[in-house]
């Protein structure tokens, strides 16, 4: 396959497809070393020594303001400062990740940032743990280890030949409107073929190609996940930023920031996530300047649902 | 209707049709270059009149179970085109006259 050059960004998207789903909060390390600012230098360097870590937040009433890494630690020795105060050597502006967000926005953060960790904060801004790629790296090999036993069950279980389970993820490249479809178009024929009816393959046929136009007209790349059982389709769009500055008003209809080539290829119109919408039994968005954004549609199998068309 | 009455009625070309084509019935007329659009129609039966020459307009078209495309003014049709409209089961005009002649002889057709 052609997308097997093996690019960074690509492997990542490898990554996040595996991880697809989880939350910081469930990957970060929740027993967080952290400092205040009277501190001293030699204080963290006691910290990192006993509990061989490489970075220590620095707090004020649980806001982190700052952050102390072995760098500024062996930059304080190298001027034998290890008496002063952290606030003289700490790196003040810190990237900070919010407990909720997906873990593929912190993939998308590792890449976009230097830093080797990020503290973790809650809704209130107070520190509640911290993320460095250990974590992922744990969260990879558990994902791995689950995704192994699922096929292994699933080898010794097989499906019945005509069951309406299946569960895949597509890959979308910015611009590449000719893929752009591809997905929607594979999952309506399957939905087709397990005689889904028409009205409710339409629906999702909507909801997968509006998010499919998204990724490519949209985002930087991202990825499109479809987990179907007899009940419901759930639809999961994820993307490696820019991320939308304004939710509300990307859900207002006739609101777009499309330029005019999108407009060329018939799109760009303002109606796309507001349509997803629309056909979706449940719908949720998140999304995180410059780490990403997540759609999430479900749309109900059960009849009882229909109603509403 | 069915739509080889309605393609005679507009002169337009047959580019693909699937077997039986001509039978598909047509009760709606979508006519539009903005597939937004197009994909918030909740029509049956509907063939969708487009400028929009391009593989989006027939996969928007097989999106919301539209069979039938008719692409207006005389636009070529691509390669890709034709092969998604075999994939999707698509049947797709080409019509020289412009998308608003097209709908006036649809009205006339399908007047109420």
């Amino acid at each position: 396959m052609s997308e097997e050059r093996a690019q960074p960004l690509q492997s990542s998207l490898r990554v996040q497809e595996l991880i697809y789903g989880l939350r910081i909060s469930e990957v970060m390390t929740s027993k967080v070393f952290a400092v205040s600012r009277n501190c001293t230098m030699r204080d963290v360097q006691t910290i990192m020594k006993n509990n061989s870590i490489t970075g220590v937040p620095v707090v004020d009433n649980k806001r982190v303001v700052g952050i102390v890494t072995m760098n500024d630690l062996m930059n304080a020795l190298e001027r034998g400062s290890m008496e002063e105060s952290v606030i003289q050597w700490m790196v003040g502006e810190v990237q900070t990740l919010a407990e909720d967000m997906p873990l593929s926005f912190a993939i998308s953060a590792f890449g976009k940032f230097p830093f080797r960790q990020f503290p973790v904060v809650n809704k209130k801004n107070e520190l509640t743990g911290i993320l460095t790629f250990r974590n992922i790296n744990h969260a990879l090999i558990r994902e791995l280890s689950r995704q192994l036993r699922d096929m292994e069950q699933r080898h010794e279980h097989p499906p019945e030949p005509n069951s309406l389970t299946l569960s895949k993820v597509y890959q979308l490249s910015r611009y590449d409107f000719e893929n752009g479809g591809k997905a929607s178009s594979e999952i309506k024929k399957f939905l087709k073929s397990r005689g889904v009816p028409p009205k409710v393959i339409r629906r999702v046929a909507v909801a997968s190609y509006e998010l499919e136009i998204n990724l490519v007209a949209h985002s930087n790349g991202g990825m499109l996940g479809f987990d179907i059982t007899e009940d419901r389709v759930k639809i999961s769009s994820h993307d490696r930023g820019p991320g939308i500055e304004d939710i509300e008003k990307a859900m207002t209809q006739g609101f777009s920031t499309a330029n005019e080539w999108i407009r060329s290829q018939g799109f760009g119109a303002g109606m796309g996530l507001p349509n997803v919408k629309r056909v979706s039994d449940e719908f949720a968005i998140e999304s995180a300047m410059g780490m990403g954004t997540m759609v999430k549609s479900i749309i109900s199998l059960k009849p009882e649902k229909e109603h509403e068309d | 209707m069915d739509l080889l009455r309605i393609v005679d009625a507009l002169d337009a070309e047959l580019v693909h049709g699937p077997d039986g084509w001509e039978k598909i019935n047509i009760e709606t007329v979508f006519a539009s270059d903005l597939m937004s659009d197009v994909l918030m129609s909740e029509r049956d039966d509907m063939l969708l009149v487009t400028s929009l020459s391009s593989e989006q307009s027939i996969r928007s078209a097989g999106i919301v179970g539209s069979e039938a495309v008719i692409v207006a003014n005389g636009k070529t049709v691509t390669e890709g085109m034709i092969e998604l409209a075999a994939d999707q089961d698509v049947a797709l005009f080409r019509a020289r006259f412009p998308k608003y002649d097209l709908c006036v002889l649809l009205g006339r057709l399908l007047g109420t």
